[in-house]
């Protein structure tokens, strides 16, 4: 570094952040993981323990106290009938994750299943996979509404709906890892000492493909929070008394001009899940995968066209 | 060579920082370039050569971490020391480089027209019409057939010959003084290597362009250089006009080379000569002489103990040895 | 080029027509009767039986999907049973809000996404790649809807600069019109530009390892010409197809959006017509999206052809 004319500062701080940012990177991704983990945890036991965190039970109404700004009795303020905002948000939370979380797992399973024998199977991959194609084309609230409006809103169905839409986003990385795995010289020899099929693709192609499917569950768990979120925001979600996240910030917005606090707090609620799961995905990702980064700008560039929902 | 020097390379080291430590790709190397000139570097890939090519214009700045020390004197002016916005100035004008492979040193997305005007515009203040008419005249220069088609075509309309030669009309753009060509005809057809090395020696001769050639093929750098150097792990080990290094090396590993290469009426029931061994990681380089774990003449001195590239008597070239005339007698 | 386009159309027919089956069987997931689920329960038998008739649910499964696609082909969604006009017409009476709003957020997330991108993959380890880091989880961790309702109490409600809720056309003069498009649009254009700034980012870092880029630097051009001629335009493919793939989505997925601005577009129209479980309109507009999202998907392929060359003179 011979002179000033180029920077020999910026040049150092340059150096020293990437050089860092390599070594640092395993390592924060790990914490991110464990962060985002934690979060959740958190968030899980907090809704678990609603009765004892909450003064107020969710649902009970309260007229006289209607619409009242946060205070020390009711730390979130109170709603249009009386109702105490924080414990609705707390319970709102418990429903938006355990739907998220039973999604993810169904979809996860379903997609699994689909992903792996896709790529196993020639034929069926072609069908199989133009299935998913088709059902990963349509805006996911799109999809989900219009089976919601068929089956009737409640909770088991909306499951079923957002399971169903969210199945080609995991089938579709399962099929791409299994197929890496499939090509593997050991899976070679696995076929030539004659083990059977479901033995090669259970046993040895399916534990290759975990990684990339606890992630992508993690992501499903994350956005299909978000979906239920806007069903039930639009009235196509979990049916009305139930306070689900959505629901509450449906609630707050019919009164959104005297009572931010009906918004507000469910809204951030609905963030910080969602964030918990994002980083614990992203984490796990950079951990499991270090480069996975790589990988999929790869896959961008051959069009992808990754629909994330815009809702 | 007593004419002065276009551009005269002092001790340049240029290191790349990595998570292993920082890496000398080049280290205290010295050459000089006289006005007119064709000058080789040889050696193995990753010996420092093409590093040295891209330091000379500062390529490496805007990529990896990287430092350079010593002084690359251009006309006098170290350009080491340039601000960016001077360096520009020099970048295509003075200097220009052409790559190894033409396919992927052209955007596909520009016209070559484009690609060779946007050159000169960048340089010199003149209008649109004229500088394709200045880049038709180039292509011509370069012996491409119906330029005035050519300049509104497409890097993938043409092969890799017509690629390589569009790459050499925008590196003549602004008629430079020196043209640093990166190992230019490895990935083209042996034909087509020839024809491209006949145009840059033609150049040479007509626009009194000095050259940089950097290279692998040895037999490339006896027909057109007038002087070469031989690299080895970042270091230059034997530098010499191109007749005394072919006739007389100094370096075991320029003989080596030398003897890797086949020849048309060797005895073909003896094995071709490599020479045995890898080139050393840089960032677990030998003690001593770089190149004494490979050496077939190697001492005890030599693997503690760096030789300095020095004149050699009786003769005009310059070695890094300790044995240098051991070889001599040996070759003998 | 022609041979281009066609084959992308070949492979965008399976595609279409999945899409089109799982809209057409939507409506066999209802239990029962879907006329008579319709109608509800007061409804007189013979009402029902002319829903019916004409939904076709009296022909086999096959034919009426046959009937239905033969339909759809023509232009003919079929009837709403609610709105008692052509649905092809109802859809067109609601898409200007709905392109409006799509085209706005669509204009502001390219115009985030594509400094921010660049900036970032050119300076890694920067300021703008920091930055673009937190927005990226910011973008995929906060809907939009919930953006554009806290936009809402701090715009609208709190500081008052801007309406709350409701739609001008343009035709009633441009300053309303953006005055009340503007929530709505920043909302969605923020997550989507969030995404996109991630792959303008992706795809620059990949082209600028490539030898032209390089050649570029080797003639001593300036630095912004280099990344916005050379490497930008490069990086330009991968990022058409994710605001390709974004804008189809943006169609149907401002829904939500414009709900909260109670703005009459096609997510209105969709959630009416899901509370009214009015399936002809779900279903002409569900199948309407797909097309939407072919119709896209081909102008997009139409724009990588003017952008690359080696597409185009195929």
């Amino acid at each position: 570094m011979t002179d000033s004319a180029w920077g020999e500062r910026k040049q150092q701080a340059r150096l020293k952040r990437m050089i860092q940012s390599k070594r640092v990177r395993r390592f924060t991704a790990n914490r991110t993981a464990v962060i985002g983990g934690w979060l959740m945890l958190l968030l899980i036991s907090a809704s678990l323990l609603t009765p004892w965190l909450a003064r107020f039970e969710p649902q009970a109404v309260d007229v006289i106290q209607r619409l009242k700004p946060p205070s020390l009795t009711h730390y979130f303020g109170t709603d249009n009938l009386g109702r105490d905002v924080f414990s609705r948000t707390l319970s709102g939370m418990g429903i938006s994750i355990q739907v998220g979380l039973t999604v993810a797992i169904i979809s996860s399973t379903a997609g699994l299943a689909i992903g792996l024998y896709s790529a196993y199977y020639r034929r069926l991959d072609q069908v199989l996979m133009r299935i998913m194609d088709g059902i990963f084309a349509f805006p996911a609230v799109l999809l989900a509404m219009a089976m919601m409006a068929a089956l009737g809103p409640n909770v088991s169905n909306l499951i079923i709906c957002l399971s169903i839409v969210f199945i080609p986003a995991v089938a579709r990385i399962v099929r791409s890892s299994a197929l890496v795995v499939k090509e593997q010289t050991y899976i070679e020899a696995m076929r030539a000492i004659g083990a059977s099929r479901a033995r090669i693709v259970w046993l040895h192609i399916m534990p290759g493909t975990l990684p990339a499917l606890i992630v992508q569950g993690s992501f499903v768990f994350a956005e299909s929070i978000i979906v239920e979120a806007a069903l039930s925001f639009l009235g196509a979600g979990i049916p009305a008394p139930m306070p689900s996240l959505g629901n509450l910030l449906s609630e707050g917005k019919a009164f959104i001009y005297n009572s931010w606090w009906m918004t507000l707090f469910p809204g951030f609620a609905l963030i910080i899940c969602v964030l918990a799961m994002n980083w614990f995905g992203d984490g796990l990702r950079d951990m499991l995968d270090p480069y996975g980064k790589t990988k999929r700008s790869r896959k961008t560039r051959k069009r992808s066209g990754s629909a994330q929902s815009a809702s | 060579m007593a004419n002065q020097s276009l551009l005269e390379i002092q001790s340049l080291r240029t290191s790349f920082h990595t998570e292993a430590g920082i890496v000398s790709a080049v280290d205290g190397i010295s050459l000089k370039i006289g006005a007119g000139e064709i000058v080789g570097v040889v050696g193995e890939s990753g010996c420092g050569k093409s590093v040295t090519a891209q330091s000379i214009l500062r390529l490496l700045d805007e990529k990896a971490l990287t430092s350079y020390e010593g002084e690359v004197r251009f006309n006098g002016v170290d350009l080491l020391k340039l601000s960016q916005r001077q360096m520009r100035g020099v970048r295509g004008n003075d200097i220009s480089m052409i790559f190894q492979d033409p396919l992927s040193s052209l955007n596909p997305l520009l016209t070559i027209g484009e690609q060779i005007t946007e050159t000169i515009r960048s340089h010199r203040k003149t209008s649109k019409k004229a500088a394709l008419l200045e880049a038709i005249g180039l292509l011509q220069l370069t012996g491409i057939p119906s330029p005035e088609r050519r300049v509104y075509e497409y890097p993938h309309q043409l092969s890799g010959g017509m690629r390589q030669r569009v790459m050499i009309a925008i590196a003549l753009a602004c008629e430079p003084k020196l043209l640093i060509a990166d190992e230019p005809t490895t990935a083209l057809d042996v034909t087509i290597q020839a024809q491209i090395m006949d145009l840059l020696v033609k150049l040479n001769k007509e626009l009194g362009m000095s050259v940089l050639l950097i290279t692998h093929d040895l037999g490339v750098v006896a027909e057109v250089c007038h002087k070469v150097a031989v690299m080895y792990a970042g270091q230059i080990v034997e530098t010499a006009d191109v007749a005394t290094l072919f006739s007389n090396s100094q370096h075991p590993y320029t003989a080596g080379l030398l003897h890797s290469i086949p020849h048309i009426d060797r005895d073909r029931s003896k094995p071709l000569e490599a020479v045995r061994g890898f080139v050393p990681a840089l960032h677990q380089l030998p003690k001593g002489c770089r190149f004494a774990p490979r050496c077939l003449y190697a001492e005890d001195q030599c693997l503690s103990d760096m030789p300095e590239l020095e004149a050699k008597p009786g003769i005009s070239s310059m070695a890094r040895c300790w044995h240098s005339e051991k070889l001599q007698r040996e070759e003998a | 080029m022609p041979i281009f386009i066609l084959r992308r159309l070949l492979a965008l027919i399976p595609v279409v027509l999945v899409m089109s089956i799982v809209v057409f069987l939507i409506i066999y997931l209802i239990p029962g009767d879907p006329a008579r689920v319709m109608l509800g329960d007061g409804a007189d038998e013979s009402t029902i039986q002319e829903l019916r008739e004409q939904m076709g649910l009296d022909y086999p499964l096959v034919e009426q999907y046959g009937r239905w696609m033969w339909h759809a082909i023509q232009g003919d969604l079929g009837r709403s049973f609610f709105l008692q006009q052509p649905v092809s017409t109802a859809i067109a009476e609601h898409l200007a809000p709905t392109l409006s709003l799509a085209i706005l957020a669509q204009f502001i997330a390219v115009l985030i996404a594509i400094p921010l991108g660049v900036r970032a993959a050119v300076n890694r380890g920067g300021i703008a790649d920091k930055v673009l880091n937190a927005y990226s989880l910011l973008g995929i961790s906060v809907p939009g809807f919930l953006l554009s309702l806290f936009f809402v109490l701090i715009f609208a409600v709190k500081l008052r600069w801007l309406p709350v809720s409701g739609y001008v056309p343009l035709q009633d003069g441009l300053g309303t019109f953006l005055r009340y498009m503007f929530l709505p649009s920043l909302s969605i254009g923020i997550v989507m530009s969030s995404l996109t700034a991630r792959i303008v980012k992706a795809s620059m870092l990949e082209v600028l390892n490539e030898g032209f880029v390089k050649t570029a630097w080797s003639k001593g051009l300036h630095p912004n010409k280099i990344i916005y001629k050379h490497v930008f335009r490069n990086a330009l493919i991968p990022v058409l197809t994710v605001i390709g793939g974004s804008f189809g989505t943006l169609v149907a997925g401002a829904a939500v959006i414009e709900s909260i601005f109670n703005i009459p577009g096609l997510g209105q129209m969709l959630v009416h017509a899901v509370e009214r479980r009015d399936y002809a309109v779900i279903q002409g507009m569900v199948l309407f999206i797909a097309i939407v999202y072919v119709a896209v998907n081909l102008i997009v392929d139409l724009m990588y052809a003017i952008v690359d060359p080696r597409i185009r003179l195929q």
